[in-house]
């Protein structure tokens, strides 16, 4: 849904380098370059990163800003 | 026992621990695991959340967020004299309230408020959730002490491993220059320079033993030292790595002297 905070397998903070991940990515940087500049060396934190796939954005087409009543 | 610090950043630490036996070494790094203590959102009351966001995921997103921590400031819940019921010696309060205007809006870690100025989110640029236009979320956010033994939230390392010193020799007189292993090890340790193979940085070596298989004549071997550890300490951000180190070394005195104590006493 959205990145996860830390890496699944070591803990590290992974969540606060995942705008920066991917606006180099897009602008046509290397993930390789861009993961080793961002200080995950590790292939577990690396993988947090490289198969994470954004859909909260898709979600939120079908926001509301009512409170639901829970039934 | 000797202690040399290698290479210390921010947020991580690498030292030499020699003369020590393995399960001295395995035995620190369980420390700073696990009984290291550190600062933790564990509770969540939230008021409003009209995101598209879980309350619970959201809490849990929470919980995760590393908290820079005052081990002096603050008691573990249960040796504080509230007897765990949470005051202002053992719990610390940060709350968060956003709304989105016109646009969608991205809620940080930075964007909560603590009470306590010194007990802040270690990185502010953590996404919480993302907020369509005019939703909103208000929250309450109860901090506290805990330990890795508890909830890996707590624990104030990412990782904490240890290799043994690696000793990389060549056997100069079986060493036919042919520079297989030069190209098969993958953190340059060995290099050929005017048809004499030598080593370099060979605290880097992963003990992966390629160079060994590739040598025909077998000229390298690699062994390791058995009584040197080279720790590498990574901190999540909520201790500094060699406050980790420090306290971890005096929990663990402080558990062998119960031990011992307690041994004495039978
Ligand atoms: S064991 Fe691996 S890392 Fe170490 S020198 Fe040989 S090839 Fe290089
Ligand atoms: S592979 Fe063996 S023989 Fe070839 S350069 Fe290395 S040590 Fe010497
Ligand atoms: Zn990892
Ligand atoms: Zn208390």
């Amino acid at each position: 849904m959205i990145i996860p905070v830390r890496c699944f397998t070591c803990g590290k903070v992974v969540a606060d380098k995942f705008e920066e991940f991917r606006r180099e990515v897009r602008q046509g940087e290397d993930p390789a370059i861009v993961l080793d500049r961002l200080g995950l060396h590790r292939y577990c934190c690396r993988r947090m990163l490289l198969s994470h796939i954004d859909i909260i954005d898709s979600f939120m087409a079908f926001a509301t800003s009512e409170l639901v009543e829970e039934t | 026992m000797e202690i040399t610090i290698i290479r210390k950043q921010d947020d991580a630490i690498h030292f030499l621990l020699e003369g020590a036996h393995v399960g001295f070494a395995n035995a620190l790094r369980r420390t700073m695991l696990t009984r290291v203590p550190s600062m933790s959102i564990d509770e969540v009351l939230i008021l409003e959340n009209t995101s598209v966001m879980y309350d619970e995921i959201l809490a849990h997103r929470l919980g995760l967020v590393p908290l820079v921590t005052k081990l002096d400031d603050y008691n573990l819940p249960e040796e504080c004299d509230c007897e765990g019921k949470g005051c202002s010696l053992c719990q610390c309060t940060l709350t968060l309230e956003k709304e989105a205007g016109d646009q969608d809006m991205m809620v940080y870690s930075g964007d909560l408020s603590s009470q306590d100025p010194e007990v802040m989110p270690a990185t502010e640029g953590i996404p919480l959730v993302k907020l369509a236009p005019h939703q909103t979320l208000i929250l309450e956010a109860y901090a506290r002490l805990g330990t890795g033994l508890e909830n890996a939230k707590f624990q104030p390392v990412a990782t904490v491993a240890y290799k043994n010193v690696p000793l990389v020799s060549v056997d100069k007189s079986k060493c036919n220059q042919c520079g297989d292993c030069v190209e098969v090890c993958p953190k340059n340790i060995l290099v050929l320079e005017d048809d004499v193979l030598s080593t370099q940085n060979t605290l880097e070596c992963s003990l992966c033993e390629a160079c060994v298989r590739v040598c025909e004549p077998g000229a390298v071997t690699i062994d390791s030292k058995e009584d040197s550890f080279l720790f590498k300490v990574e901190s999540t951000g909520a201790l500094p790595p060699e406050e980790i180190v420090e306290r971890a070394a005096e929990i663990l005195k402080e558990r062998i002297g119960e031990a011992l104590d307690f041994a004495n006493s039978l």
